[in-house]
């Protein structure tokens, strides 16, 4: 009896400290949270300044990735006329390891290993963080580093995340990449490939067609848009 | 065979009472509170136009993880629910912001947009987790079809 009792008051104690404990957070708490919008407000003032800022920046980028946007569009209208022609970009070895880790990941698609690609997500984190930004001129530093900064997100997810998933970021990674080519230029010899069921584009180091967004479902799937040098 | 049972009665109170101090000790440790009163200019609903039903419902399912102001039950002021909580609006946010809309490039909001849709077309998103509490943030299938219609058309703008 007595054991219980005393039992008894052990919890009774521990709920009071916890009543307690759990208001003083809540007053805490709101001290805090006032603080934290006072700070907050200047903080907000400063950071729309800033914003200003950027906002004017980012038109400019706008128009910017709009007419890329544009061009994109109208690079699909023009598969069937642009097909067999070979386009030459500058001769630029520097972007050959982004572009062959590039490769290991939509090779390990192609072959439907989920491990290699992303051993090639991990690959091309690594490429990107090897990149020469000095090479660049003013001009390409800032649409280089939007790219870069998309498809390390691409790579990042590819690197952890189940096949079908995987497939979906090599989508947006294929357009980063071929961007990046676009801007920079490649010494190697490349092949745009287009998948009509999925309506996107990847870029390839073979003439065949081995599609990696369905893999051994539908290998040969897909034609050559253009080849590259 | 009394006198073991007493101490096996002794042995579970002495663990009960560990458990309770290390239940109460943990309740100091603070946590990081995801609130903010100002929604930023660059605000996903202030730089698009946005309808109303899809502005509820991506505020009512997204906002509470994927913006600067969270909506917190009365239960997240109770540790550990509260860094479970805390870890998840974390990776929520890096991932992706929406007061933070306007400042990400075009390149990006167009893959933050392909990846906004596939996730609720699968249903990965909202997570399972939290719409077994938020009954109204999960997605019924014409909620679904009207907002991966919008957000495709805004993608595809």
């Amino acid at each position: 009896m007595r054991k219980l009792k005393l039992s008894m008051g052990i919890l009774a104690i521990v709920f009071a400290t916890l009543t307690v404990a759990s208001c003083k957070d809540a007053k805490k708490e709101q001290n805090n949270e006032e603080e934290h919008q006072s700070e907050m407000s200047t903080e907000e003032n400063h950071s729309e300044m800033n914003h200003d800022n950027s906002d004017g920046h980012h038109d400019e980028e706008a128009t910017h990735d709009n007419s890329d946007g544009h061009h994109d569009g109208d690079s699909a209208e023009m598969t069937s006329e642009a097909r067999d022609i070979a386009v030459s970009t500058q001769k630029n070895g520097a972007t050959s390891a982004i572009i062959d880790a590039y490769f290991q990941i939509k090779n390990a698609l192609v072959t439907d290993s989920k491990e290699n690609a992303a051993k090639g997500g991990t690959a091309l984190l690594a490429a990107f963080s090897k990149f020469d930004m000095k090479t660049l001129t003013d001009g390409t530093r800032q649409e280089y580093m939007e790219i870069a900064e998309s498809a390390k997100e691409q790579a990042e997810h590819i690197v952890e995340n189940p096949i079908d998933h995987q497939r979906e970021h090599f989508e947006t990674l294929s357009t980063d990449i071929n961007d990046l080519i676009t801007l920079l230029g490649t010494d190697k010899t490349l092949y745009l490939d287009y998948c009509p069921m999925k309506k996107v584009s990847w870029l390839s180091e073979t003439k065949d067609i081995k599609n990696p967004f369905y893999g051994s479902e539908m290998l040969t799937c897909g034609n050559v848009k253009k080849q590259i040098n | 065979m009394l006198k073991s049972k007493l101490t096996k009665m002794k042995i579970v109170k002495i663990i009960v009472l560990v458990l309770l101090v290390a239940f109460v000790g943990i309740q100091f440790v603070p946590t990081e509170r995801n609130q903010s009163d100002v929604v930023p200019k660059t605000d996903f609903m202030l730089v698009n136009d946005v309808p109303k039903e899809i502005e509820n419902k991506l505020q009512v399912s997204c906002y509470d993880c994927h913006s600067n102001n969270t909506a917190y039950p009365w239960y997240n002021k109770i540790q550990p629910v509260a860094w479970f909580m805390e870890d998840h609006i974390k990776k929520g946010k890096e991932e992706l912001n929406f007061n933070e809309w306007a400042d990400y490039s075009d390149r990006r909001k167009k893959s933050k947009l392909k990846s906004i849709i596939s996730q609720i077309k699968d249903d990965e998103m909202p997570l399972s987790s939290y719409t077994l509490i938020h009954k109204d943030a999960s997605f019924s299938e014409d909620d679904k079809k009207k907002v991966i219609t919008w957000l495709t058309q805004l993608k595809d703008n």
